[in-house]
C-alpha cells in the first residue's frame, strides 16, 4: 500500500465516526437545579412542553411553539390562573425520541411542571409516555397516532384520531367504487399501524390493500417508492407522513405519472404542503381540521368564531396563518388550562379534570373527554379538504 | 425496464450533487491535507442565501450568482480566519477543526433562517418524458452544474497556470514552494474551489431537495465517501464513485427497502477503506489531481 494511502485510512475513517456521531446526538440541555415541592400553591404555574421544534418535524413543531408562547402571553396578560402567573417551558426534542425522553425528564426532575404539552408527532410523544406516567404528570400529546393514548392514565391528545382520518378517506374512496388501495407511509411512529388500519377498515367496504411503501421523513427523493407504487395494482393511492416530506413525495407522485385519484392526511395540514409539492399539489383530498378552510365556514358553525379569532391573533403576531399544528397545540393549552382553573394543580385532580372536558370548542374540532377517552375528538371534527391552486379549499363536510 | 431507468436518472441527480462536494473536498485535501466537514454545509448556505434573496425580489440568476460569490468567498475567508492559523496542520486536527466551523455555520444558519426547510424556486425549463422515463428540467440543470462545474475545474487544473500550480503544491509542496508558488494562495485558492462547488452543488439541488440548516453533515459525508472513492485525490474518479454512490442508492431504496438508502454509502466507506483505500483510482501510486 502507497504511503499516501495508508494516511488517508485513519483520518477518514475518524472522520466518518465522529461526524456520524453527530448526526445521531444533539446538544443536550442543561436545566436549572431547582426544584422541591415548596412552591407549589403559590408559585407561578408551571407549564412544560416538548416540541419537534428542529428536525424532521420543524413544520410541525415551530408554528405549535409560536402558538404556545402567544397563548401564554395572553393569558398572563389577563391575569394568569386564579391570580397565579403561568411559567411556559418550552424544550426542543430536535424530532428525537430520545431528545423527547431527555426534555421530558428535565421538565419533570427540574422544572417541576404541573402539566406537559407535547411532542408534535407520534414518535416522540410515544417516548414521553412511560414517562410521565411513572411521575404522574398530566401530559396533552399534539400528534396524532392513537397509540399514543391507547390505555393510558395520565396522556391525553388534541389531534384527530387516524382511525377516525383513515375512515373518512376510505369512506370517500368506496363511495367512488375504489376497491384496490395502496400506501405510502411514513416509516416513523406516524405511519406505524396504518397498513393494518386500512386492511381493517377495508374489509367491511369492500377495499383492500395492495402495496405499501414507506419513507424517512427525511427523505428528499421518492422515486424508488413511486417507481414501485406506479407498478402496483391500485385504484387510488393514499400518502401518509408530514411536510416537507410528504409533499416532496406528492411531486414524484405527480413527476412519475402514477396519474391515479390520491389522498393524503391531515398531517398536511399546512401550507408547508404547497411550498413542498409546488403544482402537484392540486388535486390531493385530505381529512383535516376546518382550520385551514375558516373562510369557507357556515356563520352558525360553532367552531368560527373561536377559529376566526385564533387566524386573526396568530397572523398579528407572526405574519403568517396559523397551521392545523398550531391548532392542535391551541387545542392543549385549551384542556389544558381550563383543567387548571377547575381543578389547580394536584396531579390527581386535574388529571380528573381533563377527563371531564365536555364540549369544549377548540381549533380541531369539539373536545369531550372521558377517562376512557383521552382524544376528546370524534368524525365530526374533520371535513374533507381539496388543494387547488395552492391552498386547501373545503370539498365536502 | 422503464423503472430501472427511472431509478438511475434519480440516482444520477443524486450523484451529481454527491459529486460537486467531493470535488470540493479533494480540492482541499490535495493542496493542504484538509478533510473539510464543513463542505456539506457551503451548499445549504448558498441554497438557503439565495431563496433570501429571490424572496427579497432579485432575479433568480442575479440570486445565485451573489450566493455563489458569496459562499465563495466564506470558504476562502474560514481559511484565512481559521485553517490558516493553525501551525502543524494535520488532517486530523482539520477534522475537528472544520467539525466546530460546521457546527457554527449550521447554528448561523438556524437562527437566521429558522428550523424549516425552505425551496428554491426551480430553474427555467420544463420536465420531458423519454420512452415512460420522466425526467424534471431541474435534474438536468444539476447533472448540467456537474458538467460546467467539475468539467471546469478540471480544465482548470489541467489546462491554466494557477491550476498547474496548485497540482504542483500539490504533489511538491517543497519544490512548488522553492520554485516560487506561495502556499498562502494555493491554499486560499483551493478553498475558493471548494467554496464554489459546494454553493453550486446548494442552489441546483434546492428546488428538488429542499435547503434546510442541519441538512449539510450528511451531504457532505455522502461527498466524502464519494471522494474516498476517488481516493481523495482523483477528480475523476471521484465523480465516477459519486455518481455510482447515487445510482447504488436509487437501486436499493427501488429494489431492497427505502429504509437502507443512507446506509448504503456508509456500507461502501467501510468496505473500500478495509479492501481498497485508492478507491476507484487505476493508478494509486502516483498522486494525480
Amino acid at each position: 500500500m502507497h504511503r499516501a494511502q495508508r494516511r488517508l485510512l485513519v483520518p477518514a475513517a475518524v472522520a466518518a465516526s465522529i461526524a456520524l456521531a453527530l448526526t445521531g446526538c444533539g446538544a443536550s440541555n442543561f436545566g436549572g437545579d431547582s426544584g422541591g415541592d415548596a412552591a407549589a400553591e403559590d408559585g407561578p404555574i408551571k407549564i412544560g412542553a416538548v416540541l419537534d421544534i428542529t428536525g424532521v418535524g420543524a413544520n410541525l413543531g415551530v408554528p405549535e411553539q409560536n402558538t404556545l408562547n402567544m397563548l401564554a402571553e395572553q393569558l398572563n396578560a389577563d391575569g394568569g390562573i386564579d391570580g397565579r402567573e403561568v411559567e411556559l417551558i418550552i424544550k426542543d426534542n430536535q424530532s428525537t425520541e430520545d431528545g423527547a425522553a431527555k426534555a421530558t425528564t428535565q421538565l419533570i426532575e427540574n422544572d417541576d411542571v404541573d402539566l406537559i404539552i407535547g411532542s408534535s408527532r407520534t414518535g416522540p410523544s410515544l417516548a414521553m409516555r412511560p414517562l410521565v406516567e411513572a411521575a404522574q404528570v398530566p401530559t396533552i400529546s399534539v400528534a396524532a397516532n392513537a397509540a399514543i393514548v391507547d390505555g393510558s392514565e395520565w396522556v391525553f391528545k388534541t389531534a384527530q384520531n387516524d382511525l377516525v382520518v383513515l375512515e373518512r378517506i376510505l369512506d370517500d374512496a368506496e363511495s367512488k367504487g375504489y376497491t384496490k388501495i395502496a400506501l405510502v407511509r411514513d416509516a416513523t411512529g406516524f405511519g406505524e399501524g396504518i397498513a393494518d388500519i386500512i386492511t381493517e377498515l377495508g374489509e367491511e367496504r369492500g377495499i383492500t390493500l395492495t402495496a405499501t411503501e414507506s419513507f424517512e421523513p427525511s427523505a428528499t427523493d421518492f422515486t424508488a417508492q413511486m417507481t414501485n407504487i406506479r407498478a402496483a395494482d391500485a385504484d387510488a393511492v393514499i400518502i401518509w407522513g408530514i411536510t416537507p416530506s410528504a409533499g416532496l413525495a406528492q411531486a414524484a407522485y405527480v413527476q412519475l405519472g402514477v396519474d391515479k385519484p390520491i389522498y393524503q392526511s391531515h398531517g398536511v395540514a399546512n401550507d408547508a404542503f404547497f411550498e413542498a409539492a409546488g403544482p402537484a399539489a392540486d388535486g390531493v383530498i385530505a381529512p383535516m381540521g376546518r382550520l385551514l378552510v375558516a373562510d369557507e365556514l357556515s356563520d352558525d358553525d360553532p367552531q368560527k368564531p373561536v377559529i376566526d379569532e385564533f387566524i386573526a391573533d396568530y397572523t398579528e403576531s407572526f405574519g403568517t396563518s396559523p397551521s392545523s399544528f398550531a391548532g392542535h397545540a391551541y387545542d392543549a393549552w385549551l384542556v389544558g388550562t381550563k383543567a387548571l382553573e377547575a381543578a389547580g394543580t394536584e396531579p390527581e385532580a386535574l388529571r380528573d379534570a381533563i377527563e371531564s372536558t365536555t364540549d369544549l370548542v377548540g381549533i380541531s374540532g369539539i373536545f369531550t373527554m372521558t377517562p376512557e377517552n383521552h382524544s376528546g375528538l370524534t368524525a365530526d371534527a374533520l371535513i374533507m379538504a381539496l388543494a387547488e391552486g395552492g391552498r386547501w379549499t373545503l370539498y365536502e363536510e | 425496464m422503464t423503472d430501472f431507468l427511472q431509478l438511475t436518472v434519480a440516482g444520477l441527480s443524486q450523484g451529481s450533487v454527491y459529486a460537486l462536494l467531493a470535488v470540493g473536498l479533494i480540492a482541499t485535501y490535495t493542496v493542504r491535507h484538509v478533510v473539510n466537514i464543513a463542505q456539506g454545509d457551503y451548499a445549504t448556505l448558498a441554497g438557503l442565501g439565495s431563496i433570501s434573496l429571490v424572496t427579497a425580489g432579485l432575479p433568480l440568476p442575479v440570486a445565485i450568482l451573489i450566493a455563489l460569490v458569496t459562499v465563495t468567498l466564506a470558504s476562502v475567508l474560514i481559511e484565512r480566519l481559521v485553517i490558516s492559523r493553525v501551525k502543524n496542520l494535520t488532517t486530523l486536527v482539520s477534522i475537528i477543526l472544520t467539525l466546530g466551523v460546521s457546527t457554527l455555520l449550521q447554528a448561523i444558519m438556524l437562527l437566521i433562517w429558522g428550523a424549516e426547510a425552505k425551496r428554491l424556486p426551480a430553474f427555467p425549463g420544463s420536465d420531458l418524458t423519454l420512452g415512460g422515463v420522466s425526467i424534471r428540467s431541474q435534474e438536468l440543470w444539476m447533472l448540467g452544474a456537474l458538467v460546467v462545474v467539475g468539467g471546469g475545474i478540471l480544465l482548470f487544473y489541467e489546462k491554466t497556470r494557477w491550476g498547474k500550480a496548485l497540482r504542483a503544491s500539490a504533489e511538491q509542496p517543497v519544490a512548488a514552494r522553492i520554485v516560487g508558488i506561495s502556499p498562502a494562495i494555493a491554499s486560499m485558492l483551493a478553498f475558493a474551489i471548494a467554496g464554489f462547488a459546494g454553493a453550486a452543488a446548494g442552489v441546483v439541488s434546492s428546488p428538488i431537495y429542499l435547503s434546510i440548516w442541519s441538512g449539510g453533515l450528511l451531504l457532505g459525508l455522502k461527498g466524502f465517501v464519494a471522494a474516498v472513492l476517488g481516493g481523495l485525490v482523483s477528480f475523476r474518479a471521484a465523480i465516477v464513485g459519486a455518481l455510482l454512490l447515487g445510482i447504488i442508492e436509487s437501486y436499493v431504496a427501488g429494489y431492497v427497502a427505502s429504509g437502507w438508502k443512507d446506509a448504503v454509502a456508509f456500507f461502501i466507506l467501510i468496505i473500500v477503506l478495509i479492501i481498497r483505500p485508492a478507491g476507484l483510482v487505476l493508478r494509486p501510486n502516483a498522486v494525480r489531481v
